[in-house]
């Protein structure tokens, strides 16, 4: 019963945290996106934090740099358990464009467990609202 | 032991905790809810701010090497212990646990705990942020308890009574002092958009500058614990105000008291919210100027006029 509660409260506040390890910025512009009027993903309890230890889900954009790999794995230490990651746009799903750059290691799932990808370059708003929900029903 | 039966109920169900707690998630949730409908989006649904709390009580309780554990384990239940108590004093629909002279300055005594408990935990806590977030939740404490306080004290000397109930009883034989002190409450509600640290006034924890200022460092229980107590003390702040400006619970009249009561407290706290969905963050610089150059002098100002005209 008391787990029950617990995971439905989960499901229906998540607060993510977001951070760019390399990518060209458009991403990251998407997810704001779901903040506007038009998205608002408030309505599904979702609310953007600042601090990781506050937020239950990373955002991760871009690829992984040899520069912040380091940083990276850091931030998601820093978030509490239970937490997720969501890789968003090619970059971080395989890396992308940048895939063959020589200070590149790749996607995220290098570095950390990935739950969901979200694929697009970059990727619709529409897309990342779908992966989050996806992500919800499997928490 | 019906006594302590009695008691207990006023401690845990009403105005205790449990009462408190329904009126702070619904608060809270009127209070999104509308600032979201002012941006043009949907807002949460109503179970969001329970959906947080129990979140937040399940997650996993972290604090950084070198943080003063103990300390920051008990800031955030003394502060709500503080509100909580602070509660006890004010009537709610004509109805209140505990009251004797003077109790308004225990009231206001009890609800500044909060904001030096915040101080604490910010400079405790060992992240940069959280102390620059610390240091900024002194200086505005100190811009905004003064004309506060002074606008505070109109009601108590206009009504003769430093007692919470009897100011409010007192208006509702003549007129809400609100409308014979207008100044003193928008005095007031400023002074309490700056105790809560709401937009505008939400310098101490400016998200876009200085990640969650004095709570960056805090998560699962004693996050909760703290934004349990800043919802609190949003309700029990409203109620406050009612009582003193607005006459509380208008006694006499045939529409029940609670009723009336939810009413005002609904008033003020949309324009709460409207004030926090108007107007954009002032950096810590413009608030001590606005405070001490804008507000204060006015406060004083007001007050010297009740003395001379009302106190006599
Ligand atoms: S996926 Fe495309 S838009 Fe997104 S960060 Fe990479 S290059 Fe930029």
């Amino acid at each position: 019963m008391l787990e029950r509660i617990v995971r439905w409260a989960r499901r229906k506040s998540p607060w993510i945290l977001h951070f760019n390890s390399g990518g060209c910025n458009g991403c990251d512009i998407e997810i704001l996106d779901l903040l506007t009027p038009r998205y608002d993903v408030e309505r599904l309890g979702i609310l953007k934090e600042a601090s990781p230890r506050h937020a239950d889900v990373l955002l991760c954009t871009g690829p992984v740099t040899r520069q912040s790999r380091d940083r990276l794995r850091r931030i998601y230490e820093q978030i509490p358990a239970p937490k997720w990651v969501v890789a968003v746009g090619s970059c971080s799903c395989s890396g992308g464009v940048f895939r063959d750059g020589y200070n590149v290691l790749g996607g995220i799932d290098q570095v950390l467990p990935v739950d969901v990808y979200v694929p697009g370059c970059p990727c619709r708003p529409e897309a990342l609202i779908d992966g989050l929900a996806r992500l919800l029903e499997m928490i | 032991m019906t006594e302590w039966l009695s008691v207990l109920f006023a401690l845990l169900v009403f105005p205790g905790f449990g009462f408190l707690l329904a009126c702070a998630l619904a608060f809270q949730w009127i209070d999104r809810r509308v600032e979201a409908r002012l941006q043009g989006r949907v807002g949460p649904p109503w179970f969001q701010p329970l959906a947080d709390l129990i979140k937040l009580l399940a997650k996993e309780d972290v604090l950084p090497v070198g943080a003063n554990e103990i300390a920051c384990a008990a800031l955030p239940m003394v502060s709500l212990a503080a509100v909580l108590t602070a509660a006890l004093y004010i009537p709610v629909g004509g109805w209140v646990a505990r009251t004797f002279e003077g109790d308004l300055i225990v009231v206001l005594f009890l609800l500044s705990i909060p904001a030096l408990a915040y101080f604490l935990a910010g400079w405790l806590s060992v992240s940069v942020y959280s102390v620059v977030g610390g240091s900024r939740s002194l200086l505005q404490f100190f811009s905004y308890e003064v004309p506060f306080l002074m606008a505070l004290s109109g009601p108590a000397i206009l009504s003769g009574s430093w007692s919470i109930s009897r100011i409010a009883a007192q208006q509702s034989q003549a007129v809400w002092l609100a409308l014979v002190q207008p100044l003193g409450f928008l005095l007031a509600l400023v002074g309490l958009i700056g105790k809560l640290k709401r937009s505008p006034f939400d310098i101490p924890k400016a998200k876009s500058e200085i990640v969650a200022g004095p709570l960056t460092e805090f998560s699962g229980r004693k996050l909760a614990l703290w934004h349990l107590t800043m919802h609190i003390q949003m309700v029990v702040g409203i109620f406050l105000l009612v009582n003193l400006f607005l006459g509380g619970s208008d006694v006499g009249v045939t529409i029940p008291g609670v009723l009336i009561f939810g009413i005002k407290a609904l008033f003020i706290l949309l324009m709460l919210s409207v004030a926090s969905a108007l107007y954009a963050r002032l950096r810590i610089d413009q608030l001590a100027n606005i405070g001490w150059r804008v507000l204060a002098p006015l406060a004083l100002a007001q007050m010297l006029a009740t003395i001379w005209i009302g106190g006599g």
